[in-house]
């Protein structure tokens, strides 16, 4: 074999070069390409690029993608692979700390299971077929469907639904925010205030898993270490299921699925009466307040009046607190109110900014979303519909009916880099790049830093011949509507460029450079004030369901909505709180599986009108007496060869259509019946034993002795 | 065989030392680390990040069941906390305790002694090192470890755990392990090496900091320092300092005995090297 002979492409593959070359000028490297258009030239392994170093990695920025926090990652390259990623030091949302599923993003870029070719009706089609079978049937009532989406790729999106003359965007998140969101949009006129829990004394989260799963987790993990320095704040939870945050709590309290809203009314209820807190502002809400005594909430709750009195009286005493909640619109706005009653507004919640470019700013996505395009699906108000970024038939409970709403879709596309459960009910598949090979920007979540916008440059070639950025497919989409402005650019890289550029005032190459090499910009931003507390109606709805137990479907760091579990460190990851590993399992109070006659590792079916699942029983004392917890995450149908384990709770919740609007995150809406099988198949966990046995090993002060040393570290 | 029986005889006669007198190492550095576990969530970050950094391979459900999971850092969980008295009886009041476990690397470590061919030795970094090319997977070590952190390759994993493209990711900084020997954590070695390479080509002294392990890099609230003990500067030493917590002692005697520090099994005089700062809760 002669030297030429030898594949150009995977040569350039070997040496990381190619598509990717503008990649690399983010290091401090030359930043200059030499391979010339046209030429082919074979160089030795011993003489590659001269900022090609065999055997040493070099690290460039980027975005992690795993969940909307948007943390800027550096990953690290040798070789043309990357190997690892870490936090980026310089990102305000992450400070260079990384949680394990952004740690697990190399997995999902190096997964075998990956789509490597467009497919209509399930066949191996090419682009031109693919998007010829597009531009012909995507026409009439076209609707995007996506996950949390922002910046410029939300950009190219909305101008691809108008140039189709359509403003149907559905965002969906199973796992969000939104509740909280909303109520801060309603009571202080901002729906993203900056929390600060580093300033705060206490705080108590009302079912808001901030250190695992809401809105910026890690960003709020590096506050809490802040929180847990000398003088030391004290972190109270009340949810229904622990949560890694009520696992850190120094006060975790059980209640009943959905009435954690009963439970901040009577909070309210104790800072007015027995503290004598004022709430001029909000006289609706010192109504509702005044009429739920701890009592009422603890035969409502389940928490009894004791608890109530110690959070409430933990609240006043360690000022400033923080108040945060997710479980519904009703504890979301209580919440918001009890903020206002404490002066914890402007202290430790103060006001965002936003861009000016507004339509930069993410849609972070919702169930609602979810629930109203599987409504406007099912009546027939829908042509065609892009998803991307979302598995809905995964994460649809099973009162939406999502297969059937579907089916009432003439026709479907997918862009994603993974053969799921929707992809599989689509008419045209597009395989994209993962996130590791692809452009973007993303505006955080959470923003950290007012205007910052995150870079998502490709860390390596794409390993995919056949698969395409979304950037790239969004333009492609946009000029085959007609789009005329896109038509100047032959690629997103191309159109970001300019587009950053535009937002930083500068075309220089150096400034493009140094953004490359720092992982983020600033774009021009005003910031927000918040309006005067504007007054609410607190109310508590009691779900239906009686004294029937209630299904809970948890989120957890890890496997997410699901979405994560085709990645074997996370499914080998044990789950924080159980300890189980690569299954599935339903969470009972020892009392209620003593009552059921139920013991650990029993497999037992759940029923509800939705359906029924069977999994393992997990008894720990860390759930409500009324509640069954099974995790959501795993029980995927088709998503790989990792991912097949387990059951989808989700599946089988039954909530009335109506409820979504209060009930975001699915909690407490199902009554369900529960059932041995008379089977018993022991749990795989990390450990069997729950307890030290006398050994010191996990060790615990009171916060007392840690006072009087102030921590000493 | 000479420079065998002289690795054994140096590893028996290095351990009866260190149990005699603590304080009796040479070493050139001596990396350690230092853990608050009121910070630390349980959140598995930097679990993660050591399957990542230092080739561990996923072993499945069944694998792991049979306790032959390759986690050299697990976190593992506690419902109890005997030191604050009775839990509730009816909810977990105060959450849980998590203890992130790695190898402690011993100073006394009762693993070396027990190495029929001396695979597993110190290091003049003061690191409890695993020869691959030297284990014979007697897995003594293994009994003899208090903390059960050293992991033995039952199967030849790299066949299974990382189908292409997925090997594409492995750090080619460090080794694969496959079928009969043990690994362990090195305390990320190879990041030491770099690091140490590093300084010499810059023509300085290794300072604090030029070191991070991968669970330390990511870890989301900071609960984790590591560095070189014998560095007086370093952050770590300043913390055994403060937590007046001494080497070559299996019972510290503390002037105030209200700090955190403390070391798991330290009573077994194996020596180890991380450093715990206990959890605090109110009661």
């Amino acid at each position: 074999m002669s030297l030429t002979n030898i594949d150009r492409r995977s040569f350039l593959k070997v040496l990381g070069l190619g598509g990717a070359s503008a990649a690399l000028a983010g290091c401090d490297m030359p930043s200059t390409v030499t391979l010339e258009e046209g030429k082919e030239q074979v160089y030795s392994y011993l003489a590659p690029e001269e900022y090609v170093i065999p055997g040493v990695g070099v690290w460039y920025a980027s975005t992690c993608l795993q969940c909307p926090s948007a943390c800027g990652t550096h990953g690290r390259v040798r070789e043309g692979r990357v190997l690892k990623l870490e936090g980026n030091p310089d990102c305000a949302v992450n400070a260079g700390k990384l949680c394990q599923m952004g740690q697990a993003a190399l997995q999902a870029h190096f997964n075998p299971d990956r789509l490597t070719q467009p497919l209509i009706h399930g066949k191996p089609a090419s682009w031109d077929e693919a998007l010829g079978l597009i531009a012909e049937k995507a026409s009439g009532r076209v609707a995007w469907l996506t996950g949390a989406i922002g910046a410029h790729q939300r950009v190219l999106l909305d101008a691809h639904l108008s140039a189709t003359g359509n403003n149907r965007h559905y965002a969906v998140e199973t796992v969000n925010a939104r509740p909280w969101f909303d109520a801060c949009q309603t009571v202080l006129g901002d729906a993203h205030p900056k929390l600060h829990l580093d300033q705060a004394q206490s705080v108590l989260a009302l079912s808001a898993d901030l250190l695992g799963t809401w809105i910026s987790p890690v960003n709020f993990m590096g506050q809490y270490g802040h929180f847990r320095s000398a003088p030391r704040g004290v972190l109270m939870a009340v949810e229904p299921a622990m949560s890694l945050t009520g696992a850190n709590a120094d006060q975790w309290v059980a209640a009943k699925p959905g009435t954690e809203a009963a439970v901040a009314l009577a909070i309210g209820h104790i800072l007015l009466v027995k503290y004598g807190l004022k709430l001029d502002a909000m006289p609706n809400a010192a109504t509702a307040f005044r009429a739920m005594t701890p009592a009422s909430a603890q035969a409502i709750s389940g928490v009894s009046s004791a608890a109530l009195e110690k959070i409430a009286d933990t609240l006043v005493t360690r000022s400033p607190s923080l108040v945060v909640a997710n479980a519904d619109h009703e504890t979301a706005r209580a919440a918001l109110a009890l903020n206002v009653l404490l002066g914890n507004i402007g202290r430790t919640l103060t006001p965002s900014a936003v861009l000016e470019a507004d339509a930069l700013m993410p849609r972070l996505g919702s169930t609602r979303d979810l629930a109203e395009f599987a409504q406007d699906a099912a009546a027939g108000k829908l042509d065609a519909v892009f998803i991307q970024g979302a598995n809905p038939v995964f994460v649809a409970p099973h009162a939406l009916d999502l297969p059937l709403a579907l089916k009432a879709v003439g026709f479907k596309v997918a862009i994603a880099s993974f053969a799921d459960e929707t992809t599989k009910l689509c008419d045209v598949v597009l395989p994209q790049t993962s996130a590791l090979e692809d452009w973007g920007t993303h505006v955080p979540a959470f923003g950290a830093s007012a205007g910052s916008i995150s870079l998502q440059q490709p860390l390596m070639e794409p390993l995919h011949a056949e698969t395409r950025g979304l950037g790239d497919i969004l333009l492609t989409l946009g000029k085959q509507a007609g789009i005329a402005e896109l038509e100047a650019f032959d690629d997103y890289y191309g159109y970001l460029r300019t587009a950053v550029s535009a937002l930083m005032g500068s075309d220089l190459e150096g400034d493009w450079n140094r953004v490359l090499q720092a992982g983020h910009f600033t774009a021009p931003a005003k910031d927000r004030t918040f309006t005067p507390p504007s007054d609410v109606t607190l109310s508590f709805s009691e779900s239906a369901g009686g004294e029937a137990l209630l299904l809970v479907s948890t989120a957890r760091q890890g496997l997410y909505d699901g979405r994560h579990a085709n990645l074997p460190w996370l499914q080998e990851a044990p789950d924080q709180i159980s300890k189980a590993v690569w299954d599935s399992w339903a969470e009972l109070h020892p009392t209620t599986a003593a009552r059921l006659g139920l013991k650990d590792g029993d497999v037992v079916t759940l029923t509800t009108k939705g359906g029924s699942l069977t999994t393992r029983v997990f008894t720990y004392k860390g759930v409500h007496p009324g509640a069954v917890c099974v995790p959501m995450g795993r029980g995927h149908t088709d998503y790989g060869r990792w991912a097949a384990n387990g059951t989808n709770p989700l599946a089988i919740l039954d909530a009335p259509l109506g409820d979504w609007h209060n009930n975001e995150v699915l909690s407490g809406a199902t009554p369900v019946r529960i059932t041995a099988t008379g089977e018993n198949r022991h749990l795989v966990r990390l450990m069997d034993t729950d307890q030290q046995h006398g050994r010191k090993l996990a060790a615990t002060i009171t916060a007392q002795h840690f006072a009087r040393n102030q921590g000493g570290a | 065989m000479s420079s065998l029986l002289g690795n054994i005889f140096k590893g028996w006669s290095d351990y009866t030392k260190s149990i005699e007198d603590g304080g009796h190492h040479q070493y050139e550095h001596m990396y350690a680390m230092v853990i608050d576990l009121d910070k630390c969530t349980g959140c598995n970050a930097c679990s993660t990040a050591c399957y990542a950094e230092n080739n561990l391979a996923p072993v499945g459900e069944d694998l792991f069941g049979a306790r032959q999971a390759m986690h050299w850092l697990r976190i593992e969980r506690y419902f109890d906390e005997p030191d604050v008295g009775e839990a509730d009886a009816d909810t977990q009041s105060r959450g849980a305790s998590f203890l992130p476990m790695m190898c402690q690397h011993c100073n006394a470590a009762p693993c070396e002694p027990v190495c029929p061919v001396s695979a597993t030795y110190h290091t003049p970094d003061g690191l409890n090192a695993q020869i691959y090319n030297r284990c014979i997977g007697s897995r003594y070590c293994a009994n003899n470890c208090p903390y059960r952190v050293r992991y033995f390759n039952f199967y030849d994993h790299p066949q299974t755990a990382w189908p292409a493209p997925m090997d594409q990711q492995l750090n080619p900084d460090i080794s694969v392990r496959s079928k009969g020997v043990m690994e362990k954590c090195t305390f990320c070695i190879q990041r030491t090496r770099a690091a140490r390479d590093l300084a010499k080509r810059e023509g300085r002294e290794m300072k604090d900091g030029d070191v991070q392990t991968a669970c330390q890099q990511t870890c989301p609230t900071s609960a984790i320092l590591f560095g070189d003990l014998l560095d007086e500067s370093s952050a770590v030493a300043k913390a055994w300092k403060r937590q007046q917590v001494m080497l070559g002692k299996y019972k510290q005697d503390k002037a105030n005995p209200e700090l955190r520090g403390y070391r798991v099994f330290e009573e077994l005089n194996v020596d180890p090297k991380v450093l715990y700062l206990e959890r605090v809760r109110e009661v």
